[in-house]
């Protein structure tokens, strides 16, 4: 995943004053963590329950660091 | 569909004195259609399809970040020629395909602006055109998401590979995948990003993951978690790596339980690490930490000596 350049990081955190730096690193890292629970061992009920578990937290992150009135970060290629 | 000259081109032949099916292949294709948002059926035409000329301009970019090409490139771990010279790339534009979901390769996160591969699409799309890959790339140019991401390989553990033991444990370099790793990217991006996500997709769920530093990750081949940080990091095939006791200039973050593998550069962030934050403000500076450099290197090696 690529990493979050500074400039979106500073306008993500400025855009956002109900979040705070820690929340901004958990979504990241939960983000980040998907790509590593195989996609292969999904039928598993171990695996599946773990992806949940992950994706509902990206959720509630999501809406803390982007609420609808603020548009989501875009990280211009 | 059959293959056709006009949609696919060899940027590199790769080794020629192997039948195609046997040489490690890099497919970079042009998205047909857009998944928005991701899991959710419902796709659209990917407005790369309308622009041939980003994805052309995205391909040079690919293969010359690959092959240590860049500006200012640090990192050559592929540019000798005993690899850049037999590793295929072929590149994808085939027009006039449906918005649908055996065309569709990316789709748009929905709780990020995050680009997904969908990577158990690849193979049946690439299998039309007689087509296996190791490695594939889908370029898009999403009006709304940017940011790119990658899947690792899934192994064909029932094939032959070359073996290699991995702090005691025995562990196999395969040399055919269940699923290729998988990439999905901007047409607009730049630096060091196709070669980040390309550490993560020639990497293993089963033998070896290339994992995110800039985060405090879980364990890879390329990260470990605890504290105190230890003075060995890993024995690899005999070979023993040092901790990076410090994380360049970066440092680790307090709470952190994450550590890292020796760098290379050590005035500069590791390629995996974020490269955005070059003290010099030049990411090509930045290169692979010494473990994940090595595990690529032989991974790619095995592959191209099947």
């Amino acid at each position: 995943m690529e990493p979050l350049k500074p400039d979106v990081k500073k306008s993500v955190l400025e855009n956002s004053p109900q979040a705070g730096a820690a929340d901004l690193e958990e979504y990241e890292r939960l983000l980040s963590l998907r790509f590593t629970v195989n996609p292969e061992a999904q039928g598993a009920p171990e695996a599946r329950e773990r992806r949940a578990s992950i994706e509902k937290r990206i959720r509630e992150l999501h809406q803390k660091l982007f609420p609808k009135s603020s548009r989501p970060p875009t990280q211009s290629g | 569909m059959a293959a056709s000259d006009s949609v696919i081109r060899a940027i590199r032949e790769g080794d020629v004195s192997k039948e195609e099916s046997k040489r490690f292949t890099i497919c970079i294709i042009a998205n047909p259609s857009l998944e928005a948002p991701w899991n959710s059926g419902a796709f659209v035409i990917d407005p790369i399809m309308g622009d041939q000329a980003a994805f052309d301009a995205s391909v040079r970019y690919i293969d010359t970040s690959l092959f240590g090409g860049l500006p200012n490139e640090g990192e050559q771990v592929f540019a000798d020629p005993s690899i850049s010279q037999k590793v295929r790339v072929l590149s994808l534009f085939v027009p006039g395909l449906a918005a649908q979901d055996s065309n569709c390769l990316v789709g748009e996160d929905g709780v990020s602006d995050l680009l997904i591969a969908r990577r158990d699409v690849f193979s049946a799309f690439l299998a039309q055109f007689g087509l296996v890959a190791d490695v594939g790339y889908a370029v898009t140019k999403s009006a709304a998401h940017t940011r790119a991401s990658a899947w690792f390989t899934s192994d064909d553990t029932s094939q032959p590979g070359v073996s290699f033991t991995l702090d005691g444990v025995s562990r196999v370099h395969c040399y055919y995948n269940l699923t290729p790793g998988t990439v999905a990217l901007h047409c607009t991006a730049y630096s060091l990003t196709a070669l980040h996500e390309f550490g993560h997709a020639l990497s293993s769920y089963e033998n070896g993951m290339v994992v995110d530093l800039y985060v405090d990750s879980n364990p890879g081949l390329n990260c470990k978690r605890g504290r105190p940080i230890p003075r060995t990091f890993s024995t690899y095939n005999g070979t023993v790596f040092l901790s990076d006791m410090t994380r360049d200039r970066l440092g680790y973050p307090p709470g952190w339980q994450s550590y890292h593998c020796e760098l290379i550069a050590p005035d500069f962030p590791a390629i995996m690490d974020n490269y955005w934050l070059s003290p010099d403000g030049v990411p090509e500076h930045c290169e692979h930490d010494a473990i994940t450099r090595r595990f690529l290197l032989d991974r790619i090696l095995a592959k191209l000596a099947r």
